[in-house]
């Protein structure tokens, strides 16, 4: 009984606006980040991560694709308490193009061949041999490739036309070698309990969650859609909480919990992610005034005309046109019992 | 990266390229050496530009130079003896850059030099010296005491406040017609001076005066940069100041031959103001000097040819249509007209000037601020015996909040506080130069001066509270400060409305002070509303206090009706019927419904009882 009192009291009052609470909640601290933008000091894949602002409007605006994505991916527990385990995993992940490995490419176009010179030095740094990139390269390309003298690659194209030589030439400098594509540059990372665990600037779910010994259902991207997609709604849902959580934590910025759930709930509430603006939310709206006061206004008109459309007043922005009460707040109730009209003074 | 030396180094005169040299750094040198012999001239500057690899040469306009004392060999080419000629007057500035004591460095050439601030300074790399340290700030800020110990964006703040401050701007402001001026009253030459202020003798034009300031709160009344005044201070004339605007009009000439007419305006003027409003003109149509007038009062008589020639010529009447076009005094305004004169402009349109003048006594919501960009508004003028002041009746002018301090490390303003007391008890003034040789030292002497007449070395005093007699637990820091009055005062600013003049197109409220406007009911207001719920507040500010408009609706066909007088009948022009509603919308509502209607949607309203 206690309990359910509790319950009733802190829940919200009818009429509340608590999406206008959540909107202003979350836009006051906006008008601060705008001025300060600073970049903390830590991993590489963080470091230069969108932040701030910029991130803030990505969500909102569901973004298909974020501009800096970024991947966890948790490791099963018999690979993740050991350094070389967890790095080879890294290894098979890591993204390498053959743009980063290579000095230049040098085109015998009589042959048909392209020679491939690789620079020495990185390849040691990224740990890879010659042997490796051929081998990946020749499946990218569907090209036979394969080690020549001082290590360099030999790439036969079966082909002398000239245009057809070159477009493999880009295709190759333009080819992955090591890892899965989109997944970005990969490092091992180590958790405060000890547990190891890779954290890459890239982003492809799908094919790393194949990869053996990486934990599928603990892997975590900043990418809203890819949650989405392999994990559904509500881990989209979740997503968008932490993500904004964590970018406004960030720039040492508090804003409650209830009004960062609720705008990721209004956004993810038919099932899709909807962005806030006028393909998304705003978009929805069962009102023409209210969509024709946001934006494209007379689009609005002349559609609501070509389908007779009615407003039925129902909301805040229609009603305030007009000059009516808002059906919020104290304009919520009404008379179930109307004043009999008739005997005048 | 930097190419190699080897490379051919081209050299560019005024940006373009005009040949290469091998050795880019002698060949500097060769210019460097002749423009210091004289043979060329004084004004090129030529620079090495090491990470480009080329040589600039500029002799062209618009390069902002800046002397410097040669230094050769790791001593300064100025001299004692030089110094000593200069002192006595026998050379001049001239002379020594006519023999390569001083050269002008643009900001190319300074990029190759290596500047030492003071003579002790110089290395063996030395190329200059600075003729003064405290060159390293400009004019402005060399006219504010103890720069060296401010912060840099305090400096560009006392640079813009001195620009608004009140003081004798000329000494012939009496027979001058300035739009806007201001003349304070008892302009007093601060008692920390700069050298920059005496050379510009800065003494004889100012524009400030030294307050008694005891650097404490007082009572809340200046919190967040406001301050609080002495009213006994103010009524001797602290900060008390002279505001002048002049009001001008001309007898303009139309194509047609009509022309414009100073004169009393005849009362079949169209838009005449009323025989009240013209009262105080004479008979030329001018009003006379030493008029007090106020808001509404006619200062320049005027009637113009009507707008539209048709109007001129109909009616038929004999006597020619008039419109008034005279000068009347805006609302808020009041004073007492100064000087009138009337001149001939050059299209030999007499023009008419009249100057009003109008006292402004500080008041709270006038702004001041010291020369260490640290503004306040005058929150409270309180009565003299409710100040604090100390055991020989010291009281102060101004109470300034400490915690305006340490944010904005401004300490020149603590400073010259202490200075300026030191000062006004030894009966000198004192200087307050950047980078005085004495530096930190300062601060003792001022301790020294002071404990001598009996007070506190640090500037602190105890202070009794004027209101209850008991001294405050802590002593306070109080001194003299040089304070500007700067010229935004809120009696040239404020403004009120209840009901006013609304807008032609959208029946909402004008905007704007000269509109007798109100302040926007914004957006973001509006939402602040919604979030809280207060709809029927929200409904008062959008309509009721706005466009309300009542307007009659079809019950049949949802269209605009109109209430036929004629036959008392509500009439809706597109069904004919009789039925119409009457309901209370916004009027921006009903224009949105014509302009729907223009966009060939016809907009239908249901209604609910």
């Amino acid at each position: 009984m206690k309990m359910a009192k509790q319950e009733y009291d802190s829940s919200v009052q009818a009429g509340e606006p608590v999406g206008v609470i959540a909107a202003q909640s979350l836009g006051e601290p906006g008008t601060q980040m705008v001025l300060r933008t600073f970049h903390m000091v830590g991993a590489a894949a963080t470091a230069i991560a969108t932040s701030g602002l910029p991130r803030i409007i990505e969500l909102l605006d569901a973004k298909k694709v974020p501009s800096s994505p970024i991947m966890r991916v948790y490791l099963k527990e018999s690979y993740a308490k050991s350094f070389a385990k967890a790095d080879e995993i890294a290894n098979k992940i890591s993204e390498i193009k053959m743009g980063s490995v290579m000095r230049r490419a040098v085109e015998n176009f009589s042959k048909g061949k392209i020679l491939i010179i690789l620079n020495a030095q990185s390849m040691q740094a990224m740990d890879l041999t010659a042997r490796q990139v051929a081998a990946r390269l020749g499946k990218e390309l569907g090209v036979e490739a394969r080690v020549g003298e001082h290590g360099n690659i030999i790439v036969s194209t079966h082909t002398k036309n000239l245009k057809e030589v070159r477009a493999i030439t880009v295709k190759a400098t333009r080819s992955i070698v090591n890892g899965i594509e989109g997944a970005g540059r990969a490092m091992v990372t180590q958790a405060k309990d000890g547990e190891f665990y890779i954290e890459s600037a890239g982003s492809n779910i799908e094919p790393v969650m194949q990869v053996e010994g990486v934990d599928a259902s603990r892997i975590y991207t900043n990418d809203l859609f890819a949650t989405y997609r392999v994990f559904g709604i509500e881990a989209a849902r979740n997503t968008l909480v932490l993500e904004l959580k964590k970018t406004l934590e960030d720039q040492d910025i508090s804003v409650n919990d209830r009004h960062i759930s609720l705008i990721a709930d209004a956004m993810t509430a038919d099932g899709t992610i909807q962005s806030i603006g006028r393909h998304g939310l705003v978009g929805r709206k069962e009102s023409v005034f209210a969509k024709a006061a946001f934006e494209e206004t007379v689009k609005h008109l002349i559609n609501a005309a070509a389908f007779g459309q009615i407003d039925y007043m129902r909301g805040v922005t229609e009603n305030i046109l007009v000059g009516k009460q808002i059906p919020l707040g104290t304009g919520s109730v009404k008379l179930t019992i109307k004043r009999k009209e008739g005997k005048k003074k | 990266m930097a190419r190699k030396i080897t490379e051919k180094c081209y050299v560019h005169l005024n940006g373009r390229a005009i040949g290469y040299v091998a050795d880019p750094i002698a060949y500097v040198g060769e210019v460097r050496n002749a423009r210091r012999k004289g043979i060329f001239s004084g004004e090129i500057n030529v620079a090495y530009m090491e990470k480009l690899n080329e040589v600039h040469i500029n002799t062209d306009r618009g390069r902002v130079r800046k002397p410097y004392i040669i230094v050769e060999g790791g001593k300064s080419k100025l001299t004692k003896e030089i110094a000593e000629k200069m002192e006595k007057k026998e050379v001049d500035f001239g002379y020594l850059i006519r023999n390569g004591i001083v050269e002008f460095l643009d900001a190319e050439e300074e990029e190759n030099a290596l500047v030492a601030m003071t003579e002790a300074d110089i290395t063996d790399r030395s190329t200059h010296l600075e003729v003064d340290p405290v060159s390293i700030f400009g004019i402005t800020v060399n006219t504010a005491p103890f720069p060296e110990m401010n912060s840099a964006p305090r400096h560009l703040m006392f640079a813009s406040y001195i620009k608004q401050a009140q003081g004798l701007y000329a000494t012939n402001f009496n027979l001058r017609f300035e739009s806007r001026a201001f003349i304070l009253f008892y302009p007093q030459v601060p008692m920390v001076t700069t050298t920059a202020y005496e050379t510009l003798k800065l003494g004889k034009h100012a524009a400030g005066q030294n307050f008694v300031v005891a650097t404490s709160t007082y009572y809340g009344y200046n919190m967040q940069d406001a301050v609080v005044l002495n009213k006994a201070a103010v009524d001797r004339g602290l900060a008390r100041s002279m505001f002048y605007k002049t009001y001008a009009d001309e007898e303009r000439r139309y194509p047609g031959g009509q022309k414009d007419m100073v004169k009393v305006p005849p009362a079949t003027t169209e838009g005449y103001l009323g025989e009240h409003a013209y009262s105080k003109l004479s008979d030329d149509g001018v009003i006379e000097p030493e008029m007090g007038v106020i808001e509404g009062d006619v200062l320049i008589g005027k009637v113009a040819p009507p707008r539209f020639l048709e109007e001129s010529i109909g009616a038929g009447g004999l006597e020619e249509k008039t419109r008034d076009d005279s000068v009347v005094l805006k609302p808020g305004e009041n004073g007492v007209v100064d000087d009138v004169i009337f001149t001939e402009s050059p299209g030999a349109t007499r023009t008419v000037k009249v100057r009003v003048r109008s006292l402004r006594v500080p008041e709270a919501g006038d702004k001041f601020g010291s020369r260490h960009g640290q503004k306040g508004v005058v929150a409270l003028v309180v009565p003299h015996e409710d100040m604090p002041f100390t055991e020989q009746g010291v009281v102060p002018d101004l109470m300034f909040n400490p915690h305006s301090i340490p944010a904005r490390m401004t300490f020149g303003h603590l400073l010259e506080t202490l200075g300026a007391k030191a000062s006004a008890m030894k009966g000198t003034r004192s200087d307050g130069t950047a980078f005085s040789e004495k530096g930190t030292e300062r601060i003792d002497d001022y301790s020294k001066i002071l404990e001598a007449h009996g007070f506190n070395g640090y500037g602190d005093e105890v202070l009794y509270d004027g209101i209850t007699g008991k001294p405050f637990k802590s002593k306070i820091f109080q001194g003299i400060v040089y304070y500007n009055r700067l010229h935004h005062m809120v009696s040239n600013k404020m403004q009120v409305r209840s009901r006013g003049t609304v807008q032609i197109l959208t029946h909402q409220p004008t905007e704007g002070k000269a509109r007798l406007g109100g302040l926007r009911f914004g957006e973001m207001e509006r939402d602040v509303l919604v979030a809280y719920g207060a709809s029927l507040l929200l409904k008062e500010r959008m309509l009721d206090q706005s466009d309300k408009a009542t307007v009659l609706i079809c019950k049949e066909c949802g269209s605009i009706g109109y209430r036929d007088y004629a036959k008392r009948v509500e009439v809706c022009p597109l069904c004919n019927s009789n039925k119409l509603a009457e309901v209370e919308i916004s009027y921006a509502f009903k224009l949105l419904l014509d302009e729907i209607k223009s966009l060939h949607i016809r907009p239908q309203v249901g209604m609910e009882e």
